[in-house]
């Protein structure tokens, strides 16, 4: 009985005694049940619960924020192996379509992201058993992934033997290039689905990509490791609801109702913003990326068709109109816009409000220029 | 109390001190071997964390002086082909059991000595080689072995092997536990060598609960028990895998312990030496009946 109390007075000193937590990290929002067994925890009594726990914290950091490389020479026990150079931002960068950060770094206290040796102690021989010691922590991790892409579990594709160190492909130490290769995305990718009104659905990848700037992440954020590097071991398709299937849709379109914007019962062409949302843009705003009009990230929906949403109210004084190609006379030069224009578009004007029997563009009130 | 005399003071002093001292009197430091010890050690063994590296078995081989291949050797993977038995040349083997799924990875599992708590082993040894130790391992002892092998018919996991080959002093080989390296505060040799920490060393009851948290947390991961908690009266080695035991080849064991038969039925049968004093009193009678027949036969001449 005493031993079982020591273990438990020594379980939450060695975790406390590890790592750095932020001073401040109670008024941070966080339960504080997440990591302490007790009501109100003291220094002297963190009541901290021992790993694995139930919930972890989590906390995501740029890739790029990280370290390159990490050499981990900290588990001396080895003598067979050189030290591990570890190419932390590609996996970082990689991991940000797998869930982050937290891919690995499974438990981090509010403050910055956390090494593994943090929690996981050097040394086998030890008296908290409930978490893998570092060595035991660090092949659990490599090896879930690359076990289950590669199917290969020998040493050497990640060490290199003692004296006979060389460059593994992957890892660069001079951390000049971006160490993952480029990674090319298909074009387009069409859907058979079962949906009697439309069963193709034509999905423009590369479109989506670069009309909407759209990061990978964006929209792949929970893939395992496989989907990319062992094609052919991904699970065959199973029998998804029909909100699975559209979960990735869903997050921009309106998967609810308006079928058929995606289904159709031939291959739909690309996006086209004229017909799908009445505003030509390839007259004057052809050059204009997404988001000069679109301000908020990743969202399209919500802008009306008017000009003021960007231009604000236009008067005779502020608008030249040479740039639409003609240069109005003067005795149209000082009317307010609206005068000719009815609607919020300024297309087609009206000219039967004053003049009887001239119309537009039989008749123009200027001159056209080029 | 103020009427209370000062002998009668004295007397229920006594009394009480030796109450006491009797309560908080520590128990003995070496558990005789026949009880358990609450601090002995067991390895769980998570064998869904396991990648057939085989690494323990390089490691178990160097320990106990066995002759080996070189440590590269050990990543070739066609030993899997065959299931394996620990055997007197190598005290522990690693077994593959192929995916049952095309996502899901191969199970490997370690075999060696379960170091049972009830061990059939030490039961069935006749002249007391077998011991089961107070930090939970099950030694012999060699110089004691007279090659009767009863310890291998005993065990429920088959575990110990004879060096048949041998003409001279051959001996019973099985798994230690490493006892000569915990002795001395070292962990046992597959413990240490472990990439994946597969194998975590620690009190048996810790293991158990840790077995049965993991468990809880990762239902998904898990079949849903600890091999070794309950099996033949427990083991000092627990495992845990993602399938039914059954279908990784784990001997199919009630709960009981295994020397209990045999036990009982030795135990009953020779129970205060009644079968040597049957047999005295059946030869007796067989001697004085031939007696008595013999001088009726001299009487008759």
């Amino acid at each position: 009985m005493k031993i079982k109390i020591l273990y438990w007075f020594l379980i939450p000193l060695s975790i406390f005694g590890q790592t750095k937590i932020d001073k401040n990290h109670s008024s941070q929002n966080i339960k504080c049940s997440t990591c302490h067994s007790c009501e109100i925890p003291t220094k002297e009594n963190p009541c901290i619960k021992p790993c694995p726990r139930e919930s972890m914290i989590r906390i995501d950091q740029k890739a790029e924020d990280a370290p390159r490389i990490l050499t981990i020479d900290r588990i001396k026990e080895t003598d067979i192996y050189a030290p591990v150079k570890f190419s932390h931002l590609a996996h970082a960068e990689m991991s940000d379509l797998a869930g982050g950060c937290r891919t690995c770094h499974h438990y981090n206290p509010p403050g910055n992201v956390i090494g593994c040796s943090e929690c996981h102690a050097t040394q086998r021989q030890r008296t908290d058993i409930n978490k893998p010691d570092l060595k035991g922590a660090y092949h659990q991790q490599c090896m879930n992934c690359h076990r289950a892409w590669s199917g290969n579990t020998d040493c050497i594709s990640c060490h290199e033997i003692k004296g006979k160190e060389k460059v593994i492909a992957s890892v660069t130490s001079d951390g000049k290039k971006r160490i993952h290769p480029e990674i090319k995305t298909p074009d387009k990718i069409k859907f058979d689905t079962n949906i009697k009104h439309g069963k193709q659905v034509t999905f423009y990848h590369a479109e989506h990509n670069e009309l909407f700037g759209l990061e990978c992440s964006d929209c792949h954020s929970n893939e395992s490791c496989v989907k990319c590097h062992a094609v052919e071991k991904v699970k065959s398709p199973k029998k998804l609801s029909s909100k699975e299937k559209h979960k990735k849709c869903s997050s921009c379109h309106n998967t609810e109702s308006n079928c058929s914007s995606c289904h159709s019962n031939f291959e739909k062409g690309g996006f086209n913003h004229a017909v799908v949302t009445g505003f030509d843009l390839t007259k004057y705003h052809g050059k204009l990326n997404c988001s000069r009009c679109h301000t908020t990230k990743s969202q399209f929906k919500g802008l009306k068709n008017e000009c003021k949403n960007c231009h604000g109210e236009w008067t005779w004084e502020n608008f030249n109109h040479k740039i639409t190609g003609l240069v109005l006379d003067d005795t149209h030069g000082e009317f307010e816009c609206e005068n000719c224009h009815k609607e919020a578009t300024y297309t087609k004007p009206e000219c039967s409000d004053c003049h009887e029997d001239k119309s537009y563009p039989k008749d123009l009130p200027g001159k056209k220029v080029k | 109390m103020a009427n209370q005399s000062r002998r009668d003071f004295l007397k229920t002093s006594a009394l009480l001190g030796a109450g006491i001292t009797g309560l908080t009197s520590k128990p003995v430091k070496a558990a005789p071997k026949n009880i358990l010890d609450e601090n002995r050690m067991g390895v769980l063994v998570d064998t869904t964390v396991c990648i057939g590296c085989r690494k323990c078995e390089w490691a178990c081989k160097t320990a106990h002086n066995l002759p080996t291949q070189p440590l590269e050797s050990y990543d070739d993977r066609s030993v899997f082909i065959n299931m394996r038995r620990p055997d007197d040349k190598s005290l522990t083997v690693v077994n593959e059991y192929p995916a049952q799924e095309s996502n899901s990875f191969p199970v490997n599992v370690k075999v060696q000595c379960m170091h049972c708590d009830k061990p059939a082993c030490v039961s069935a040894c006749i002249v007391g080689a077998f011991s089961k130790e107070e930090n939970g391992s099950v030694i012999w002892d060699g110089d004691k072995c007279i090659g009767c092998r009863y310890c291998m018919v005993a065990c429920p996991f088959q575990v110990p092997a004879f060096e048949f080959e041998k003409a001279l002093q051959p001996e019973i080989r099985k798994c230690d536990f490493c006892f000569e390296r915990t002795k001395i505060g070292k962990l046992p040799a597959c413990v240490e060598i472990c990439p994946m920490e597969v194998l975590t060393y620690g009190r048996r009851e810790d293991l158990v609960e840790l077995a049965h948290h993991k468990i809880s947390l990762y239902p998904e991961k898990y079949y849903n028990h600890v091999f070794g908690e309950y099996e033949v009266g427990g083991t000092s080695w627990l495992y845990l895998a993602s399938r039914d035991f059954s279908e990784l080849q784990f001997p199919k064991l009630g709960n009981s312990p295994a020397p209990g038969v045999s036990e009982a039925i030795q135990h009953g049968i020779f129970a205060y030496f009644i079968p040597p004093i049957a047999l005295y009193a059946l030869l007796g009678g067989v001697m004085w009946l031939n007696k008595n027949r013999k001088s009726g036969e001299e009487e008759q001449l």
